[in-house]
């Protein structure tokens, strides 16, 4: 696994998006630790980046076609 | 006899015998969850009325020759996060919700009913099962989770769960994981803690923190048990999809001289704590008595990061009015009442990545056991903190837990066992996890860690 490669910008924008929800609510010491845990996400992220995907792998779960007399 | 710290199949055998009266047990525990769970802040609710009635119930059907089984008359404590009937709370252990009830009973407490357990208590938990992203042990509106072993954190979700077991408040407890709250409150307390593999427990009446990672599970004395325990409460359910159609009966018997084959991930307790390391060490050797144990590599991917991505997501969308509303305010932990916000940033394509990812785990995860009984790692990285202490989180991610990570992510069962003690004191832990739907393979081969070792038998100075 290759380390994940980090973009500063990616969590200023992603963490725009936390603070115009919630912003006005938030003490300046929340957002700071709201800060910390986006970059921890953005992290997380592009730790997941790393592994190649190809077009055939699906996701673990999977949809099944619902009929209630069954 | 005295029932306190007597494992549920030996009081089953006297309540067989009708050498003790399920009434008299159940008068017991709760003198005991009235007198002592304030102590360990183990229990939300204790459940008087509703346990005498089953409790005389089961003294005459028993009386009548209709024992049911081995939980019939024996008391049991739920997770505050299973519904209940009758007015009980159900409180999920969060403040703003210290009033909500519900008119049924979740399938795991219908379960144990028609086993014939008696319900004495809804435990204390983590405040909505540490789904909020808690740092500290002080989480919960009960108040930090004790453990009878030097009054350091009970470990969680399951706090109560947990601490219960291990005061003797009650002969089992019923708890939940979906990443650590059994197997860590199972090592903070030095009991035993059954996760059972995703989908062989139903989930129906649970508070669902992730839908696809919660499971439901016993915690106890013995592992032996946790089997018998689990062997009422699983099994398919109409009323929850996820719940396996697949039959599971406990298998006690044990093959004289088996030898299980063990494997140890490289490196895999190497950024536990030392005491646990060393504990670890000491249980590499004494495993070789029952079985082989090698070091097996496993394919590099970021596991950790898969199972948060999905815990993470999930919760935040399982908890989305509450937190959107700003209900999570009135949380007791001052972290749980925002940082769930910051889960907004999780995008759906980080998610749907996750849970791609997720198929290279289960796949990774069971070619690597298959050609084993169990995978053994420490219970828990770290041992239990002081109260006033942050902790470290596999969950939160400053901690490494790569079984943790799989074992949750794959939904394998997986049972902790204590395996030794720090210098101060304070439990350590030992996990064997298993395949899919082999928890009579994991429970097998922690029977035989408990037939040489003693370290399940020791008490804490609870009634001292």
């Amino acid at each position: 696994m290759s380390e994940p490669a980090r973009d500063p910008g990616e969590a200023d924008l992603r963490f725009a998006l936390v603070r115009l929800r919630y912003g006005d609510r938030l003490t300046a010491e929340q957002l700071d630790a709201l800060r910390r845990a986006v970059e921890t996400i953005v992290e997380q992220v592009a730790a997941l980046r790393t592994v190649p995907l190809t077009n055939a792998d699906e996701p673990l779960q999977r949809f099944v076609p619902f009929r209630a007399d069954e | 006899m005295n029932p306190v710290y007597t494992p549920v199949r030996e009081l089953a055998e006297a309540v067989r015998a009708r050498q003790v009266s399920p009434v008299t047990l159940t008068e017991a525990f709760l003198d005991r969850l009235e007198r002592l769970g304030p102590r360990y802040n183990a229990v939300v609710t204790v459940t008087r009325e509703r346990a005498l009635v089953q409790a005389r119930r089961a003294e005459g059907e028993i009386a009548a020759g209709g024992w049911r089984g081995p939980l019939h008359g024996i008391p049991y404590g739920a997770k505050d996060l299973l519904a209940t009937a009758g007015g009980i709370p159900t409180t999920w252990g969060a403040a703003p919700l210290r009033a909500q009830t519900f008119d049924f009973d979740a399938t795991v407490v219908q379960r144990l009913e028609q086993a014939g357990a008696v319900l004495v208590a809804k435990l204390a938990m983590v405040e909505l099962a540490g789904g909020m992203g808690y740092r500290q042990p002080n989480a919960s509106f009960t108040g930090p989770g004790i453990s009878p072993w030097g009054g350091a954190w009970s470990g969680g979700s399951s706090s109560g769960s947990g601490s219960a077991v291990s005061a003797g408040l009650v002969p089992f407890a019923i708890g939940s994981e979906t990443w650590g709250s059994i197997l860590s409150p199972a090592a903070n307390c030095g009991v035993s803690g059954l996760r059972p593999t995703y989908g062989r427990v139903s989930r129906h009446g649970a508070m669902a923190l992730c839908w696809t990672l919660d499971k439901l599970g016993p915690l106890a004395l013995t592992a032996d048990d946790c089997g018998l325990v689990l062997d009422a409460i699983a099994g398919p359910d109409p009323r929850d999809p996820t719940a396996a159609p697949r039959p599971f009966r406990y298998d006690a018997g044990d093959v004289p001289g088996r030898r299980f084959r063990f494997g140890v991930i490289r490196d895999v307790a190497a950024a536990a704590e030392e005491p646990v390391r060393d504990a670890f060490s000491r249980s590499l050797e004494l495993l070789s008595r029952i079985g082989t144990v090698e070091e097996v590599t496993i394919a590099d991917l970021p596991y950790e990061a898969i199972t948060r991505t999905i815990l993470m997501a999930e919760a935040a969308s399982a908890f989305e009015e509450m937190i959107e509303s700003g209900a999570i305010a009135g949380l007791t932990a001052p972290e749980d009442r925002f940082t769930a916000y910051a889960r907004d940033a999780i995008l759906a394509k980080d998610y749907i990545k996750a849970l791609r990812l997720r198929t290279f785990v289960v796949r990774e995860a069971d070619r690597v056991l298959s050609s084993l009984d169990a995978l053994v790692a420490p219970g828990r990285p770290a041992v239990a903190s002081p109260l006033d202490q942050e902790f470290r989180s596999a969950a939160r991610g400053n901690v490494p837990d790569v079984m943790g990570a799989i074992g949750n992510a794959a939904g394998l069962p997986a049972i902790a066992v204590p395996n030794g003690f720090t210098e101060s004191g304070l439990p350590t832990s030992l996990q064997f996890m298993g395949r899919a739907w082999e928890e009579n393979t994991v429970l097998a081969a922690a029977r035989a860690w408990q037939g040489i070792t003693d370290w399940h038998l020791r008490r804490a100075a609870v009634d001292a």
